[in-house]
């Protein structure tokens, strides 16, 4: 046995040892009723674990959960019961229409803001529930549809007790290879990404909508498989199921084991099947105490009763995307890596950029000042594609940025930093910069980056933990480790000591030398004037000056507008 | 005759759901949070009422109208509204704001089954705020009770309207609404701001469940309904503006009155979840426009 197995067996020792003891308690000791609370545990598990992809990784709040569940319950229950359909077409029926239901729901609703997706998912779950209380010929109603069948697979016939409780566990086990193989490293890094950095996740190369999509998908599968094995043991489907009663189960499972662990869909799935019985003698007030669990595990153990286990988590190397190889002196030095032409933008009554034009080549360093609020940041966001711009093209050697999402425009090789460095306070320095390279296709690069940018010291370090200074270098190494053909810097100067200023123009100088365009924004002359290969300066969106450093600096209109000088 | 009548009761039922929505513009405002208590206060308001109804029959042998309760239910809403920002809110309003969703939306199961444990599932109705009966007006037969609602939600609204432009606090309010930061920076302490938002927010939710419980019966578990209906009046109206909550109410109560004449009630509501789903799709900023940045 490999020693990396053998350390793994050790750190899950208390969850294998646990499970051992559930199993033995299940065959010998269990109750037939006990048998069944632990079949709907597992049941449960596969739900939660679903549930983890969109509320805990993707960090939306779905209230659509117990809808999926309902909707593969009442696919193999009107199915099942009404057309005699036997398991191996009820089931993936069930998976699919859940998660066919998620895809049309999701692509509109998945882009928008916290609140309104909570919302739009809410009323998704009343508009199903509507369905099926009235649609009567077809749900049976408010009283449901009884004589749902045995899970059946050709001959072979689940009966309730040990065979029921081992299949349903069996496939709460391939549930469980599946999520684990979807949260690789590299993706659970992205997520997390999402999550703490969310300007900055085009930056990143990541596409955040597809990441939603993906989770949201996988949360509506499992939790349509669940309800599919629901009405199995309970053999009659109702509105219930649907209901915002199932979707509060859910979100009190995952709560109390934790959103992102699958330990935790375990411990929250079998807690929370069990706690009823715990408690009889709490009647109807034992909602209340569900209720008054989850307030509290929210505001004392937010990450679950997972969280204190043993972090068994994503010790897993993150693999780069490997990207046919692009050296550098590829780039013709000649040909402008940027070249904007008569680019626009209009703010309500602001005229941001007034037909501006621009091109950067291969090697320079371009500097661009102007007073607050002269288009600066307006001009970098719209090279980034993070805003589009009203007239004008910007196109780079690859790819025209003015058709291109953000995502893209990073993935062509055109990365930017941040006035305000915008980094994953949970990832550490090197999955920071790993999950970069990997979505940027930066191959390889990674050692040299995090050499140039000095930073081998805190690799390991959250990057939360951070001061100012070291934050602007990961956020520089993170733009790096793409292999940009264009760099932008959104005033890296600002808050910085003069020594830690002087290591910035270092690196950037370094990597110029090798071909690199870099388009520096800054008030700082000082930090400019030795640095910069160019000087540009914007005053009230016009570009008003573009030539050599000493030209611009000497430049009337510059003087006047930048500086406050007039000269006579 | 009939449009008349029908628009009455739309009106009507448009004044009640302005409270709601107005409520919930009103926390949105003093925290960005999102509330997802809300419709449970709407609830709580009603059964308020029921209690207090069944506590003053033991006192008072005859009947009484209804708007006298409505003192004591904006006061004990109110107090379940600094219950649910000193317990749901405050404790963790530097965290993600799905965090309070979970624990707003845990605050509501609390109510919901308190209440089921307390007076069971069965609807429960209240007295009608003036009595019962019709009143004749430009040859219009009136619902006494749907006059009674517009004219003490118009009441309520412009308390509140007084307070928030007249009154050095509703300055201080506003303020905070506005830049919280620059507001803190100033002097004014959010925390306070904060529990006024609440209170205030919860105690119109339960003069609404007061309004809505007397013709619609209340039952624990209407709130998420009620939520759904203010969240989709503030989409429309605008995210965070108080009038364009009180249109956006107003047009819902509207298609609903509409919709339930020609045809069903949950026709009605299913409709309206539609519609939602259809806004958030076209125009998640509102059809009125977003009046502030979204910060939550």
């Amino acid at each position: 046995m490999s020693p990396d197995r053998t350390e793994l067996i050790q750190r899950q020792s208390p969850l294998l040892a646990g499970g051992g003891a559930l199993v033995v308690y299940a065959m010998f000791i269990a109750s037939s009723y006990d048998q069944r609370l632990l079949t709907i545990s597992g049941i449960y598990v596969i739900m939660v674990l679903g549930y983890q992809f969109i509320f805990g990784h993707a960090g939306a709040l779905s209230l659509a959960q117990g809808a999926f569940f309902g909707v593969g319950a009442y696919v193999t229950g009107i199915l099942g019961s009404q057309l005699g359909a036997g398991f191996l077409a009820t089931f993936p029926a069930s998976i699919a229409i859940a998660a066919g239901l998620a895809l049309i729901v999701g692509i509109p609703v998945l882009r928008l803001a916290s609140h309104y997706f909570a919302l739009a998912t809410l009323a998704l779950s009343q508009l199903l529930l509507l369905l099926a209380i009235n649609w009567e010929p077809v749900t049976g109603g408010a009283n449901g549809l009884p004589g749902v069948p045995p899970i059946q697979i050709g001959d072979l016939r689940i009966d309730r007790g040990v065979p029921q409780l081992a299949f349903v566990w069996g496939l709460a086990g391939v549930a469980i290879l599946i999520a684990s193989r979807q949260l690789r490293p590299i993706r659970v890094a992205m997520f997390t990404v999402m999550r703490e950095s969310p300007l900055a996740v085009p930056a990143f190369g990541i596409d955040a909508g597809l990441l939603r999509l993906r989770a949201f998908l996988l949360s509506a599968a499992f939790g349509g498989a669940a309800g599919a094995l629901f009405v199995h043991t309970n053999r009659v489907v109702s509105p219930e199921t649907l209901g915002f009663g199932t979707m509060v189960t859910c979100l009190t499972m995952t709560v109390v084991g934790g959103r992102f662990r699958i330990s935790g869909a375990i411990i929250g799935a079998l807690l929370l099947t069990h706690l009823p019985e715990w408690f009889r003698g709490f009647d109807e007030y034992y909602l209340v105490m569900v209720g008054v669990l989850l307030l509290a595990m929210v505001i004392f153990v937010p990450d679950g009763l997972a969280s204190f286990l043993k972090d068994s988590s994503w010790a897993g190397q993150i693999r780069t995307r490997a990207r046919p190889a692009e050296p550098t002196d590829v780039l013709d030095a000649a040909k402008p890596t940027l070249n904007i032409t008569n680019v626009s933008k209009r703010y309500g009554g602001i005229q941001a950029l007034d037909r501006v034009g621009m091109s950067i080549e291969t090697g320079e360093i371009v500097g661009l000042i102007g007073p607050n609020g002269a288009g600066k940041t307006t001009l970098a966001n719209i090279i980034t594609g993070i805003d589009r711009a009203d007239s004008g093209s910007s196109k780079s050697a690859h790819i025209d940025l003015a058709a291109a999402t953000p995502t893209a425009i990073a993935r062509n090789g055109i990365a930017r930093t941040f006035q305000t460095p915008q980094l994953p306070n949970e990832l550490t320095v090197r999955t920071a910069i790993e999950v970069a390279a990997a979505n940027n296709g930066g191959h390889c690069l990674t050692d040299t980056v995090i050499t140039s940018c000095q930073l081998i010291n805190i690799l390991d370090a959250p990057c939360g933990t951070l001061p100012h200074g070291v934050r602007r270098r990961v956020e520089i190494a993170r733009a790096l480790a793409g292999q940009p053909h264009l760099l932008i810097l959104d005033e890296p100067a600002a808050g910085l000591a003069p020594d830690e200023q002087t290591v910035v123009a270092e690196i950037l100088r370094a990597h110029a030398a090798k071909g690199l365009a870099i388009l520096v924004i800054d008030h700082n002359i000082d930090f400019l004037q030795p640095l910069a290969t160019r000087l540009a300066c914007l005053d009230s969106g016009r570009l008003i000056a573009d030539g050599s450093v000493a030209d611009v600096l000497a430049d009337d209109a510059v003087l006047t507008a930048y500086f406050g000088i007039l000269r006579q | 005759m009939l449009v008349a009548q029908l628009a009455l009761n739309a009106v009507a039922l448009g004044a009640a759901y302005a409270l709601v929505a107005i409520g919930f513009v009103l926390v949105l405002n003093a925290t960005t949070a999102v509330n997802f208590a809300h419709g449970e206060s709407v609830v709580a308001g009603g059964f308020i009422a029921v209690a207090l109804t069944g506590v003053a029959s033991g006192i008072w042998p005859s009947s009484l109208p209804g708007i006298i309760f409505l003192p004591g239910v904006l006061l004990l809403t109110a107090l379940l509204g600094l219950a649910i920002a000193s317990l749901a809110y405050l404790p963790i309003r530097n965290k993600p704001p799905v965090s309070v969703f979970v624990t707003t939306i845990a605050f509501g199961i609390i109510v919901t089954n308190g209440l089921n444990a307390g007076f069971g599932a069965a609807p429960r109705t209240v007295p009608a705020l003036l009595g019962s009966g019709t009143v004749e007006i430009f040859g219009i037969t009136a619902s006494r009770q749907s006059l009674a609602i517009i004219a003490t939600a118009t009441l309520l609204i412009g308390m509140l309207a007084i307070l928030l432009q007249r009154t050095q606090l509703g300055r201080k309010f506003r303020a905070s609404a506005q830049d919280p930061e620059m507001a803190r920076a100033l002097g004014i302490r959010l925390t306070r701001i904060t529990l006024l938002g609440f209170a205030l927010g919860t105690a119109f939710a339960g003069a609404a469940g007061l309004l809505l419980a007397h013709q619609f019966f209340i039952t624990p578990f209407d709130g998420v309904g009620l939520i759904l209906k203010a969240y989709v009046a503030v989409v429309i109206g605008g995210w965070g503006s108080l009038r364009g909550a009180t249109l956006g109410a107003m047009l819902i109560a509207t298609f609903e009155v509409a919709v339930a004449s020609v045809s069903s009630q949950s026709l009605a509501e299913g409709l309206l979840y539609i519609a939602v789903l259809l806004v958030l799709l076209i125009r998640p900023e509102g059809i009125f426009g977003e009046t502030q940045r979204l910060r939550a």
